[in-house]
C-alpha cells in the first residue's frame, strides 16, 4: 500500500498541537504561581506598613499583641517555599523568580528590622539567622545548608531565618551585606547579630552556634518546609 | 551545575521520545477514524478452500491434544480440513499423544522428525501437504470455533490477500502477569488492526496465522531467521508487495508465559528478532517503495525501542541520583528527612510539561486499549490496566536491554 503523505501532515500537526498545548497549560499554571507569590507579597507588605503605621501612630507597640500574634513568621515562611519551589521550576535566572525575590529580600530585611525594633521596645528575645546562599558556582554546600536551616526552623517555630542570595542585585540587599560585613566563602550565617560565620556546619555544629536555641520551644510536628 | 545543566540537556531527550510516541499512536487513531473495523457478519464463504493447519510441536504434552481438539472442532467442511501435527524431536508424551489423536482422526497426520527449529517444522508440513490454504497453530494455542471460517472470509474478499493474521487474546488469564499481558495483547489487537489500515502488518503469529500456499513459491519456505520466522516472512511478504490482512472477527487464544523469567526470555527473542531481522532488511527502513511498512512501522519500531530505553535510563538515573543525594545528605547535614503527608496545595502540584505530555501518552494508549478490547470484545479489568501501565513499563525495559545486547553481540536468542 503507497504512504499517504497526508496522514503523515496531519499526524505531526496534531501531535504539534498536543506539544503546544502542553507547553500552553504548564507556562499558564506557572504564571499562576507567580501571581500567588506576588499577592501573598503584596500582603505581606501591607501587613508591614500597617505594623509601621500603627508604631508611627501611637509611638509605641502593643507588646502583649505582638506576643500573642508573632508577625509574619509564617507568611514569610511559606512565600520562601514556594519561591524555592517556583525558582527550581523555572530557574534562577526567570526575570520574574528574581523580581520576586528582590520584593522577598525586601520584605526580609524589613521584617528583620521590626523585629529588632520590637525586640528592643518589648523587652523580648528573638533568635534570628542571616543566611546568605549563592546560586552562582561558588556554593556547592549551600542546599546542604538550607536544609539543616529548614530542620532547625521546623524544630523551632519562633526561630526566625531570613535567607538571601547574595549576588541579588539589589541595593538594600547590598547595603545589608556590606553593613554585616559579609563577603564570603558561602554559605554564612549571621546568627543574633554575632560576627558572620563562614562555611558548611551540620546541624549539630549549627545547634552549638545557637545557643539561644534552647530558650525557644520546640517541635516536633512541624511541617516539611525547607530555608532558601 | 554541570550535573543540572545534563540532566535538563537529556529531558529534551525525553520530549523527543514522547514525541515520537504521541506521533505514533495519533498515526493510528487518524487511521481508525478513516476505516473502522466492521461487524462480524453471519454471511458465509461462497467456497470452502482446502485447509493445511499445522502444529508444530516441540515437548508440548500437555496442550498438544486440547490444540489439536480445538482445530478439529472447527466450523468447517472435514473434508476439507487436515490438521498436520509436526513433532520436532520432543523427548517428552508429545509423541504418544500426537500418534493417538492420528490414530483416533482421520484428517489428522503425525510425523515425528529431528529436532530443527521451528522453521524447519513449517517447511516440512508445507511440503506435505497440497491444500490451498496453509495455517499454523502453535501447540500451546486454541482457537474459537468460527475462526476458520471468518479467516477463509477474508480470503474469498480478495483474492490478491495472502496471509491473514487473527485475534490473539491470552487464554485463561489468572495472575497479574498473565492479565497485564491480556491487556497488552487488546492494544496489540488495535494496532495490528490498524497496520491492516496501513497495509503493514509486520509479523504473522505462530498462533493461525493462515498462507495461501502458493505465497510460498513467490516468497520462498520459512528461515531460521533468527528464531523470529513468523516475522521474517511477513517482511519478505512486504518486500514482495504482496497483501498481509488482519480478520479481525477470528479469535485464537494463547498461552502466555506465567513467570517473569520466562516472559523476559520471550519478549527478548521477539525483539531481537525484530532488531536483527531489520539489520536483514535494512533496505527497506525508511524506503517510501514499501510503503507505509518501510516509512512507519519499521523507523517507529526502531524508534521507540530506543526510546523506551533511553527514558528507562533517564528514569533510573533520576531515582538513583536522588538516592544518592538524600543518603549522602543525612551523612554530611546530620538531618532525618520527616515523614510528611503529601500537600495538597495546588502550587506544588507537578505541571511541567512532561506531565501533561506524559497524561496525553496514557490518555491516547488507554483509548487504543478501549478500541483494541471493542475489536476483540474483550473485557479488562482494572488490575489488567494498572498491570499493563504500570508493571510493564518495569519489566519491559529488562528484555529491551537484553535484545539490544543480544543483537549488538550477534547472539542467538534462546527458545525458552
Amino acid at each position: 500500500m503507497k504512504a499517504d503523505w497526508t496522514k503523515y501532515v496531519l499526524a505531526f500537526l496534531i501531535t504539534t498541537t498536543i506539544f503546544a498545548t502542553a507547553f500552553y497549560i504548564a507556562s499558564n499554571i506557572d504564571q499562576s504561581r507567580i501571581a500567588d507569590i506576588r499577592a501573598t507579597e503584596q500582603n505581606i507588605a501591607i501587613d508591614l506598613l500597617s505594623t509601621e503605621t500603627q508604631f508611627e501612630l501611637l509611638g509605641s507597640l502593643d507588646c502583649e499583641a505582638i506576643k500573642e500574634n508573632p508577625i509574619l513568621s509564617d507568611q514569610l515562611n511559606t512565600i520562601a517555599d514556594r519561591l524555592a519551589y517556583a525558582e527550581n521550576n523555572l530557574g534562577s535566572d526567570n526575570e520574574e523568580v528574581i523580581r520576586l525575590k528582590k520584593q522577598y529580600s525586601l520584605l526580609e530585611i524589613k521584617d528583620y528590622l521590626l523585629m529588632q525594633e520590637i525586640s528592643q521596645k518589648c523587652k523580648t528575645k528573638t533568635v534570628s539567622i542571616l543566611y546568605f546562599y549563592s546560586n552562582a558556582d561558588d556554593c556547592s554546600s549551600c542546599a546542604r545548608s538550607a536544609e539543616v536551616l529548614t530542620y532547625l526552623r521546623e524544630t523551632y517555630p519562633d526561630l526566625r531565618v531570613y535567607s538571601f542570595d547574595y549576588h541579588l542585585d539589589l541595593s538594600a540587599l547590598k547595603t545589608l551585606i556590606s553593613l554585616r560585613k559579609v563577603d564570603g566563602p558561602f554559605p554564612a550565617v549571621i546568627i543574633n547579630n554575632r560576627a558572620p560565620v563562614y562555611g558548611f556546619r551540620n546541624l549539630e555544629e549549627m545547634q552549638a552556634l545557637i545557643p539561644e536555641l534552647k530558650t525557644l520551644a520546640s517541635t516536633t510536628a512541624a511541617t516539611s518546609t525547607k530555608a532558601r | 551545575m554541570l550535573q543540572y545543566v545534563g540532566m535538563e540537556f537529556a529531558s529534551y531527550g525525553v520530549y523527543i521520545c514522547l514525541f515520537l510516541a504521541l506521533y505514533f499512536e495519533v498515526f493510528l487513531l487518524i487511521s481508525f477514524l478513516e476505516k473502522r473495523p466492521a461487524k462480524k457478519t453471519g454471511t458465509l464463504p461462497s467456497r470452502y478452500p482446502s485447509v493445511s493447519m499445522v502444529v508444530p510441536c516441540f515437548n508440548e504434552d500437555k496442550t498438544l491434544a486440547a490444540t489439536i481438539t480445538s482445530l478439529l472442532n472447527l466450523e468447517y467442511p472435514k473434508d476439507k480440513l487436515e490438521v498436520l501435527v509436526i513433532d520436532d524431536g520432543s523427548t517428552d508424551n508429545t509423541r504418544t499423544i500426537g500418534e493417538e489423536m492420528a490414530a483416533r482422526h482421520a484428517n489428522v497426520k503425525y510425523f515425528y522428525k529431528e529436532n530443527g527449529g521451528k522453521y524447519t517444522a513449517l517447511n516440512f508440513a508445507i511440503e506435505r501437504s497440497s491444500s490451498e490454504l496453509v495455517g499454523c497453530l502453535d501447540a500451546d494455542s486454541f482457537v474459537e470455533r468460527d475462526a476458520l471460517l471468518e479467516v477463509v472470509k477474508k480470503f474469498d474478499e480478495d483474492t490478491s490477500t495472502c496471509a491473514i493474521v487473527p485475534v490473539m487474546k491470552v487464554h485463561n488469564p489468572k495472575t497479574l502477569l498473565e492479565v497485564m499481558q491480556a491487556a497488552e495483547y487488546t492494544f496489540g489487537i488495535f494496532v495490528k488492526k490498524m497496520f491492516d489500515n496501513l497495509g503493514a502488518i509486520s509479523v504473522l503469529p505462530g498462533p493461525f496465522s493462515i498462507y495461501r500456499r502458493d505465497v510460498f513459491s513467490i516468497v520462498g519456505p520459512f528461515r531460521h531467521a533468527h528464531n523470529t520466522e513468523d516475522m521474517e516472512i511477513a517482511f519478505r511478504i512486504q518486500k514482495h508487495g504482496l497483501k498481509i490482512v488482519n480478520a479481525h472477527t477470528a479469535f485464537v487464544y494463547t498461552t502466555v508465559p506465567s513467570s517473569v523469567r520466562t516472559l523476559v526470555k520471550q519478549r527478548t527473542r521477539w525483539t531481537q528478532g525484530f532488531l536483527q531481522n531489520l539489520q536483514d532488511y535494512w533496505f527497506m527502513f525508511g524506503n517510501p517503495r514499501f510503503g507505509n511498512f518501510g516509512l512507519l512501522v519499521l523507523p517507529f519500531g526502531l524508534a521507540l525501542f530506543f526510546g523506551a530505553l533511553y527514558m528507562t535510563a533517564f528514569f533510573l538515573y533520576q531515582i538513583f541520583a536522588s538516592l544518592t543525594n538524600a543518603i549522602v545528605s543525612i551523612a554530611v547535614t546530620g538531618v532525618y528527612p520527616r515523614l510528611a503527608w503529601p500537600t495538597l496545595d495546588w502550587f506544588y502540584f507537578d505541571t511541567s510539561v512532561m506531565t501533561f505530555l506524559g497524561g496525553a501518552t496514557l490518555i491516547i494508549t488507554l483509548t487504543a486499549l478501549i478500541l483494541g478490547g471493542r475489536i476483540a470484545k474483550t473485557d479488562f479489568n482494572i488490575p489488567s490496566v494498572f498491570s499493563y501501565f504500570f508493571i510493564y513499563s518495569l519489566i519491559a525495559p529488562v528484555w529491551l536491554a537484553r535484545a539490544f545486547v543480544g543483537a549488538a553481540l550477534a547472539r542467538e536468542s534462546s527458545w525458552r
